[in-house]
């Protein structure tokens, strides 16, 4: 059933490190920003480092993957797809095809105010890390939004022709990237369990991963739910990750079992007994790995399922 | 403008009101009859395919093929076969297809570069293939599965009516050609064009309506059953695309 679609891996690559970026961009902006009412035990700016030498990367590496699919860079028109930037209009893609063009120019530069060792806050570049934060936060909502309304623009397409898909997105990208934060942090960072308090920065965000990732259930229910129970396209188009169906297995069991359920209950299992009886958080350094990498291959399949369901599926009739 | 007077009375005002409004639907009416005077109105092109006189020969589906030099494997213009029944109670029925050039395109609405948009002369709508970056998303976008990638352009790709033709006064190849004489070609705004007699005086259907699209490619008399229609369930039905794409989508 895969053989005429017309958007592949590159493309599904592509909204899976966008959504990375992006959500890393957001998460690091806020981290830095909220960090100074405290509640990150002084761990916020080594968080916002993470997320913001992150960002910049994966949506370059997207967004190049992106020209690589251009009918016209495969006839060996490798830059044509310029052509984009000599207009602008309503079409989503347009307006992210600009909004990428910001969000990366905001996020190498924000990233260049983290890139020094030992940057620190209140050092030389701190106005410009605190405004360009400012601004990665709405960017890289934008930037996660966006593909699901790309997506979602069309009733040709009646699998993505939901509201609730960009919303999924979204709530994706901020969990894939603060797993990306995680798994850097759980690899870089040598001290993070030694002294008392160090672990605050891993359970903040394991608190949050464990959140978004109940909303990100919350919305996927929304969405199956919602075109379940209506009939005709999406009620047929749904049906191809319902029992049954050809992407069923990889669905419940790649995206939902694996990419969230499996995370969240590990995160939860560390993060209650802080949260409930203020124990000091602790996790091992394997926990600290496994959990963000299951994360990602979720938020991975999650858009693996979403690009091809959709293009396996169509209007019901002639 | 009338000077205010401390006279004014009621009446004055209602009757200068009176006069503003005229002065103002005058204003407002004045494009409208300058368009009439030019003798025009808006020409839009659209297509009736008279499935009754369509026996599947193919013969729109080569013009097309030589008229554009179509590259092999993809196709602009094709004519889809639909079997169903069980014997004694059977049917075949032919369903040629092409671009429909909708009222609203939606892969128009989606083009990132608007290398693709509906011409206003005559409501063709067109790919400009020297700004299509061939992106795909209108393919997504099209309920109706006409466009692809021309590999050797590199661009979006999909039927124009024949624009070349159309535009020196000469119908579109697969009509000169049908032997039946199923298509007819006209403009849809011109009452007196046999397309506009036509359709108003025979039944006709449009692919997918409930797209929004407004298509301008009508049938009479076509067969809308579909392999993935859930009301053939259990019943034989077998569609034949004749083009690489094996199903409908």
């Amino acid at each position: 059933m895969l053989e005429h679609t017309h958007w592949g891996l590159p493309i599904i690559g592509y909204f899976f490190l966008a959504g990375l970026g992006a959500g890393a961009y957001t998460v690091s902006g806020s981290v830095l920003l909220r960090g100074g009412g405290g509640g990150f035990g002084q761990q916020h700016f080594k968080l916002a480092r993470y997320g913001a030498l992150l960002a910049p990367l994966p949506v370059i590496i997207g967004t190049g993957m992106l020209i690589l699919e251009l009918g016209s860079f495969e006839v060996g028109n490798y830059f044509k797809f310029i052509n984009l930037f000599l207009t602008i209009n309503l079409s989503p893609m347009s307006v992210g095809a600009w909004l990428l063009n910001a969000f990366i120019l905001a996020s190498l530069l924000y990233a260049f105010t983290f890139w020094s060792a030992d940057s620190k806050p209140g050092d030389q570049w701190d106005t410009l890390r605190r405004r360009l934060a400012w601004a990665g936060v709405p960017l890289g909502i934008a930037v996660a939004v966006y593909t699901g309304v790309l997506l979602g623009a069309m009733p040709a397409r009646p699998f993505w022709n939901s509201p609730v898909l960009a919303m999924l997105f979204l709530v994706s990208s901020l969990s894939t990237g603060v797993a990306g934060i995680l798994l850097l942090r759980a690899l870089f960072d040598n001290d993070n369990t030694e002294q008392p308090g160090q672990g605050e920065g891993g359970y903040i965000l394991a608190a949050s991963d464990a959140m978004l990732i109940g909303f990100e259930l919350l919305v996927i229910f929304l969405f199956i739910m919602f075109a379940h129970l209506t009939v005709g396209n999406v009620k047929e188009a749904v049906s191809v990750i319902l029992s049954g169906g050809d992407l069923a297995t990889l669905f419940w069991f790649g995206v939902v079992v694996v990419g969230l359920l499996l995370p969240v209950l590990i995160e939860l299992k560390y993060v209650i007994p802080k949260l409930l009886y203020h124990r000091e958080y602790y996790a091992p350094r394997g926990v600290e790995i496994l959990v963000p990498v299951v994360v990602l291959i979720g938020g991975f399949l999650l858009r693996y399922v979403v690009v091809y369901a959709g293009q396996m599926t169509g209007p019901v009739g002639i | 403008m009338t000077v205010l007077s401390p006279t004014i009375t009621r009446r004055d005002i209602i009757n200068n009101l009176g006069k503003g409004a005229a002065v103002v639907a005058t204003v407002s009416a004045l494009p409208v009859s300058a368009k009439a005077a030019v003798g025009g109105h808006q020409t839009q092109y659209g297509m009736v395919i008279d499935t009754r006189r369509c026996s599947g020969c193919h013969a729109c589906s080569v013009a097309c093929k030589s008229e554009f030099d179509v590259p092999l494997g993809n196709t602009r213009s094709w004519v889809e076969y639909t079997e169903k029944g069980t014997y004694p109670n059977v049917s075949r029925g032919f369903l040629p297809r092409l671009c429909n050039q909708c009222s609203e395109p939606q892969c128009v609405s989606v083009c990132p570069t608007g290398a693709t948009y509906k011409r206003a002369e005559d409501g063709i709508v067109v790919v400009d293939p020297d700004i299509c970056i061939g992106c795909k998303y209108c393919m997504q976008a099209c309920p109706y599965d006409a466009r692809f990638i021309n590999p050797i352009t590199g661009a979006a790709d999909k039927c124009d009516f024949c624009v070349h033709r159309v535009a020196k006064g000469v119908v579109p190849s697969c009509v000169n050609t049908c032997p039946g004489r199923a298509r007819i070609f006209g403009d849809l705004n011109d009452p007196k064009s046999e397309i506009s007699r036509v359709l108003d005086s025979n039944r006709v259907t449009v692919l997918r309506p409930a797209m929004g699209t407004k298509p301008n490619v009508f049938y009479i008399d076509a067969d809308h059953s579909d392999e993935s229609d859930i009301r053939y369930a259990g019943q034989y039905i077998d569609v034949t695309t004749h083009r690489k794409e094996l199903a409908r989508r």
